[in-house]
C-alpha cells in the first residue's frame, strides 16, 4: 500500500514538472505569430532587418492602396495611431512640419490608423491635426508584421533601401524624430540612436 | 484499486490547479483588474447599494466616464443582469483632471489608482427566489506617460441572493445567469 502511494506521488510529481516547463516556460507572442521567436522580434522587425512589406488601402483612397515596396529609394516613417491616443495627436503636427522640410530630400511619411471609428470622423481628425502625409487604413495583419502594435505611436524609420534604422513605441521628443529621421536620409549620425525602446 | 482511484483523483486535482493558475486564463495585456465582490443578498421587493471597485496599474491612467475630448474613450461599466434583477443609479466617480508629459499644456480627465462605481441592485417586480450571477463588462481605454493601448473590455460578474422578503416568490430558480458576454 505505502510503495503504491509512494508510486502516485512520484508519477503526480514527475507531470506536475512536464505540465509546468510547458506551460510557463514558453513564451506565447500576441497575434498570430509562431512561437519561439526572440523578444527583439516580438517588438517587431529589428534594426538593419527589412521592414515587412504591405499594401494598405488609403484613408479617402476610393480602393486606392499604397504598397510599402513602391516607395523604395525614399525614406520612409511607418507611423502607427489611433484618434484616441493623445501622445499621437501631439506628434502629428510636428510629423506634417517634419515632411513638409524633409520631403524635398525624399521622405515619405505613412500614417497608418489603428482604429476605426468611421472614415468621416478620421479624415475629421487628420484635418485637425494638419496631416499632410498619407493616412492607410491599418489591418490586424500589418499589425502582427510589425510586432503586434500593442502600444501607440509605435514609429518604424526606413532608409531608402526599406531597412529599419530606428523604432520606437511611444511618443518622443520632436528633436530626437527629426534626428531618426536624418539617420532615415543617410544625413544625420547612425551611430546615435533616438531613445531606441 | 484504491491507489488507481488516488491516483486520478490527484490528476484531476492537478489539472484544476494548472488550469486556475495558468497565465492563459489572465490578460497579460490588462491595465485594469476588478476587485471581486462577495455575494450581494437582495430581500425580495428592495434594492441594496454596491460599490465595484477596479484596480488601475500603476503607472497607466483610463479615460473617466466623462473624457474632456469627444475622441476619447470613455470608462463604462455595463451589466446584462438575468430578468429577476435591475441594476441602476450608476454612478461612477469625478476624473481627475491631470496634464501628463506628453502634452503639459492639455488636463484631460482621468481615473488612475483605484475605482469605485457604485451602484443599485434591486429585484425586478417579477423576480423569484434564488441564486442569480450577473455578467457585465468594464469598457476602459488605458494610457501611460507616452503611449496608449487599444481600448479592453474587462469582463465583471458577482452573485446575487434574492431572498424572501416583503413578499414571497413563487419558486426559487437557482443558478440562473444573465447573457454571458463574448469579446
Amino acid at each position: 500500500m505505502k510503495r503504491s502511494v509512494l508510486f502516485v506521488f512520484f508519477v503526480v510529481v514527475a507531470i506536475t514538472a512536464l505540465l509546468f516547463s510547458g506551460k510557463f516556460l514558453s513564451h506565447p507572442r500576441n497575434g498570430s505569430a509562431s512561437a519561439n521567436v526572440s523578444p527583439q522580434h516580438e517588438l517587431g522587425p529589428a534594426r538593419g532587418t527589412a521592414a515587412p512589406d504591405f499594401a494598405l488601402q488609403l484613408l479617402q483612397g476610393k480602393g486606392k492602396s499604397i504598397q510599402l515596396s513602391s516607395l523604395k529609394g525614399k525614406a520612409v516613417i511607418v507611423n502607427f495611431w489611433a484618434t484616441y491616443c493623445d501622445p499621437c495627436k501631439v506628434e502629428m503636427p510636428w510629423l506634417a512640419e517634419l515632411q513638409k522640410k524633409y520631403g524635398p530630400q525624399g521622405l515619405q511619411i505613412l500614417g497608418i490608423v489603428m482604429d476605426d471609428p468611421g472614415e468621416k470622423t478620421i479624415v475629421d481628425f487628420t484635418n485637425k491635426m494638419g496631416v499632410n502625409y498619407p493616412v492607410l487604413v491599418g489591418t490586424d495583419k500589418v499589425a502582427d508584421l510589425y510586432g503586434g502594435i500593442e502600444g501607440l505611436p509605435t514609429t518604424f524609420f526606413l532608409d531608402r533601401e526599406g531597412k529599419v534604422v530606428d523604432r520606437v513605441l511611444g511618443l518622443e521628443d520632436e528633436s530626437l524624430i527629426e534626428a531618426s529621421i536624418k539617420k532615415s536620409l543617410g544625413t544625420g549620425d547612425s551611430s546615435s540612436s533616438a531613445s531606441a525602446k | 484499486m484504491k491507489s488507481l482511484h488516488l491516483f486520478f483523483r490527484a490528476i484531476a486535482l492537478l489539472l484544476f490547479v494548472l488550469g486556475v493558475a495558468s497565465p492563459q486564463g489572465v490578460d497579460a495585456n490588462a491595465r485594469v483588474i476588478f476587485d471581486p465582490l462577495n455575494t450581494v443578498t437582495v430581500p425580495m421587493g428592495q434594492s441594496i447599494p454596491v460599490t465595484f471597485t477596479f484596480h488601475i496599474k500603476p503607472g497607466f491612467h483610463v479615460n473617466s466616464h466623462q473624457p474632456t475630448e469627444p475622441e476619447l474613450i470613455p470608462t463604462e461599466l455595463k451589466f446584462s443582469p438575468p430578468e429577476d434583477l435591475v441594476i441602476a443609479k450608476m454612478r461612477y466617480p469625478a476624473g481627475v483632471l491631470t496634464s501628463f508629459p506628453f502634452d503639459p499644456n492639455t488636463k484631460l480627465s482621468v481615473y488612475s489608482g483605484d475605482i469605485a462605481v457604485k451602484a443599485v441592485v434591486m429585484t425586478a417586480p417579477k423576480a423569484t427566489v434564488g441564486n442569480y450571477t450577473v455578467h457585465g463588462e468594464l469598457k476602459y481605454q488605458a494610457c501611460d506617460n507616452n503611449s496608449c493601448y487599444p481600448p479592453k473590455r474587462l469582463p465583471v460578474q458577482f452573485d446575487v441572493k434574492i431572498g424572501s422578503g416583503v413578499r414571497k416568490g413563487p419558486t426559487a430558480r437557482p443558478n440562473a445567469q444573465s447573457p454571458h458576454i463574448h469579446n
